[in-house]
């Protein structure tokens, strides 16, 4: 039996070299890095933006999961 | 008679001249101590007394005239005064120096945690200001007068969070925490007006 999949979230021991002023934001079903960028951005072609800024938990642009938390640089 | 008052004449001058010659002494002596007290603590009154320490030196600029002008008597009548303002001059400078450096010792507390927050602050809305710069188009709750703004504000916050590091390196603290503490005010409106949630302080 294949184990439930669990989002990746960034690592709790980089949290205090976290810059505390940068936006973050929660996957939801449904959601692509694309549409993510439109609303923070006001433009989906920006999506690598965020993918560039969660390199750590993010592996393809294509593949997110909700409950991931992003930050949104 | 004439011979008399000619004697007479001749004694005063000479006593004349005699008490003279007693207050040069003295009163090169005064003008020389006052020069060496206020030696002593002269820069600091410079800089945290600059109005009490012109009254005094003008003083003491009086009272050299008077010296190189022969007037003795007037520089040794004038010198207990001028060593008292000195002395209460002294004092003043001593309670300021020691106001002045437990406000900055304080605001070098200040300072560590603004030099922790601050670069980030900054950073994170460069990067925001960055991005927007090549969006297509803004986002809905940015407007392009928001946008403008920020963009003006974060030009202010770089220039301001470098001069009060130039203060920091400078000793004076205190001038470096007001102004960083202006740079934070103006990130928090920065990041409202990019539609970014100051961070809880």
């Amino acid at each position: 039996m294949a184990s439930e999949e669990k989002p990746e979230v960034a690592d709790p021991t980089k949290a205090a070299a976290e810059n505390p002023y940068t936006q973050h934001y929660v996957v939801q079903k449904g959601d692509t890095l694309s549409k993510i960028a439109r609303e923070y951005y006001g433009d989906a072609m920006l999506y690598p933006k965020i993918f560039e800024a969660n390199r750590d938990i993010l592996s393809d642009p294509n593949r997110i999961k909700p409950g991931q938390r992003l930050r949104i640089p | 008679m004439l011979k008399r008052t000619t004697w007479i004449t001749a004694m005063a001058v000479l006593v004349l001249a005699a008490a003279c010659a007693n207050q040069k002494g003295p009163a090169t002596k005064a003008v020389a101590d006052a020069e060496t007290a206020l030696a002593a603590f002269r820069d600091d009154a410079a800089r945290l007394l600059p109005d009490d320490l012109s009254a005094v030196d003008s003083t003491l600029a009086s009272l050299k005239d008077s010296l190189a002008k022969g007037d003795f008597k007037a520089v040794v009548a004038a010198a207990p005064d001028l060593s008292s303002r000195i002395a209460a001059l002294r004092d003043a400078t001593d309670a300021k120096k020691a106001e002045w450096e437990a406000a900055n010792a304080a605001a070098r507390e200040q300072w560590s945690v603004y030099a922790a927050d601050l670069p980030k602050m900054v950073e994170a809305i460069q990067s925001r200001v960055d991005i927007l710069g090549k969006a297509r188009r803004l986002p809905r709750n940015v407007s392009q007068e928001a946008f403008d703004s920020a963009k003006s504000g974060l030009d202010w916050m770089t220039t301001t969070w470098a001069e009060a590091n130039d203060a920091f390196n400078a000793g004076n603290a205190v001038d470096a925490a007001a102004k960083a503490q202006a740079v934070k005010d103006k990130g928090n409106e920065v990041l409202g007006l990019l539609g970014l949630a100051p961070a809880a302080s």
